[in-house]
């Protein structure tokens, strides 16, 4: 059972399509398996269609309504179906394979995207049975979803399908529990603090 | 019932886009949404000429989907929201084709989109009309903060600093708008509920 989350802020900001496309990337594996928060993104869209309807309409260009209706019957290029949730199967499966690398005693990293214009980066993230990652900071928002095996981080445990978050405000010790590998998408924004364990880990090796 | 006239002609002109190729229906809602559609482009920082663009594709794609309009999911200007949100996103994102060709949509099929009713177009109307209400009574800085989570292009941390408060202040002012707004969505729900 799924037990963390996205908050509100991160879910409405996601139904806008104002994430950067690394943590959108996460919270649709999310989405994915959370139908409570399948829901509360209907219900988002919703709010997103009513405020539309509450804009200032923009000055159109004036041949824009018979420029479209001469395009009505050409055909259209293929787009993605509405909702995104659909759009993510199953994440693990849709990666292409390559190879993991490990940055310490049993932990390895693979890297999804590389940072971008919203210095974003996605990662995947293996853990072995016990192997912890001792607390680091984040200078900014930090999203992580959990896809198999389960963590705890000194204050709850997560486990498949649960969703983490963190602003430049929280650090956490994020710990692997027994059972097999617990492997997370994360997606993170900005740098790593440098004096945590972490960042000392992955900086070099990830640019963090 | 005069609350939802706006969202039951929306909801109308799609039928009668899906179901008769209705070109009037879609001049109508053309000149109802194309020019919000550009606005909330710019807003998010789109370039005005790539903004009439798209909001001209977005009522392209409109016009070829409109069968897949299902009212009892969603009100019809939610439906035209995500249209528009997620070929923005796929514009920003610069990889619309590799998206789709690991994410396929899922197979529609005539059994799991039935015709939309009258009814449910009826039903759909007054969701929305609920939801604008809602809306406007909501206090000024849960609105706000709704503005900015939805409008401004601005990252997660930002948001705080916009308004002047703390984010987890803004995160909260979120939760108490959507519980409200949420509450007047599923208002339906409960009376069918027995
Ligand atoms: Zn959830």
């Amino acid at each position: 059972m799924i037990r963390h989350h996205p908050s509100e802020a991160l879910l409405l900001r996601h139904a806008a399509g104002r994430l950067p496309p690394a943590h959108a990337t996460v919270l649709d594996a999310h989405l994915a398996r959370c139908g409570q928060c399948r829901v509360a993104l209907g219900a988002a869209e919703a709010v997103g269609g009513a405020l539309l309807q509450t804009l200032a309409p923009a000055a159109l260009a004036p041949d824009a309504l018979a420029n479209t209706l001469a395009r009505l019957d050409a055909p259209l290029d293929p787009l993605p179906a509405p909702g995104m949730a659909d759009r993510v199967p199953d994440l693990i499966g849709a990666w292409p394979a390559r190879p993991w690398r490990r940055i310490a005693p049993g932990i390895a990293t693979l890297a999804l995207s590389p940072r971008d214009a919203t210095d974003t980066r996605l990662d995947m993230l293996r853990v072995a049975p016990g192997a912890g990652l001792l607390g680091h900071g984040h200078a900014g928002l930090e999203t992580l979803v959990v896809l198999r095996g389960a963590f705890e981080d000194g204050v709850a445990s997560y486990a498949e399908g649960d969703f983490a978050e963190a602003d430049a405000t929280l650090a956490h010790r994020p710990v692997a529990l027994p059972g097999g590998p617990c492997i997370c998408l994360f997606a993170t924004t900005g740098h790593l603090k440098p004096h945590s364990l972490l960042g000392r880990l992955l900086r070099p090796l990830l640019g963090m | 019932m005069s609350l939802p006239d706006a969202d039951c002609r929306h909801g109308q002109w799609l039928r009668a886009i899906a179901e008769r190729r209705d070109r009037a229906a879609f001049a109508a809602l053309f000149l109802d949404f194309a020019p919000r559609l550009k606005a909330w482009l710019v807003r998010a920082g789109a370039r005005p000429d790539l903004a009439e663009d798209m909001a001209q594709e977005t009522m392209l794609a409109v016009w070829h989907k409109a069968a897949l309009y299902d009212p009892a999911r969603a009100t019809a200007a939610a439906w035209i929201f995500t249209i528009l949100r997620n070929r923005h996103i796929d514009q920003v994102r610069g990889t619309r084709a590799r998206t789709e060709a690991d994410f396929p949509p899922p197979p529609v099929s005539p059994a799991a989109c039935p015709a939309p009713t009258q009814d449910a177009v009826l039903i759909a109307a007054e969701r929305a009309a609920r939801l604008h209400a809602a809306l406007r009574t909501l206090p000024p800085d849960q609105r706000a903060a709704l503005h900015l989570a939805y409008f401004e292009a601005c990252s997660h941390t930002e948001m705080g600093k916009a308004l002047g408060v703390p984010l987890g202040t803004v995160k909260s002012r979120l939760r108490l708008a959507m519980a409200k707004l949420r509450l007047a969505l599923a208002e339906d729900e409960d009376e069918a509920a027995p």
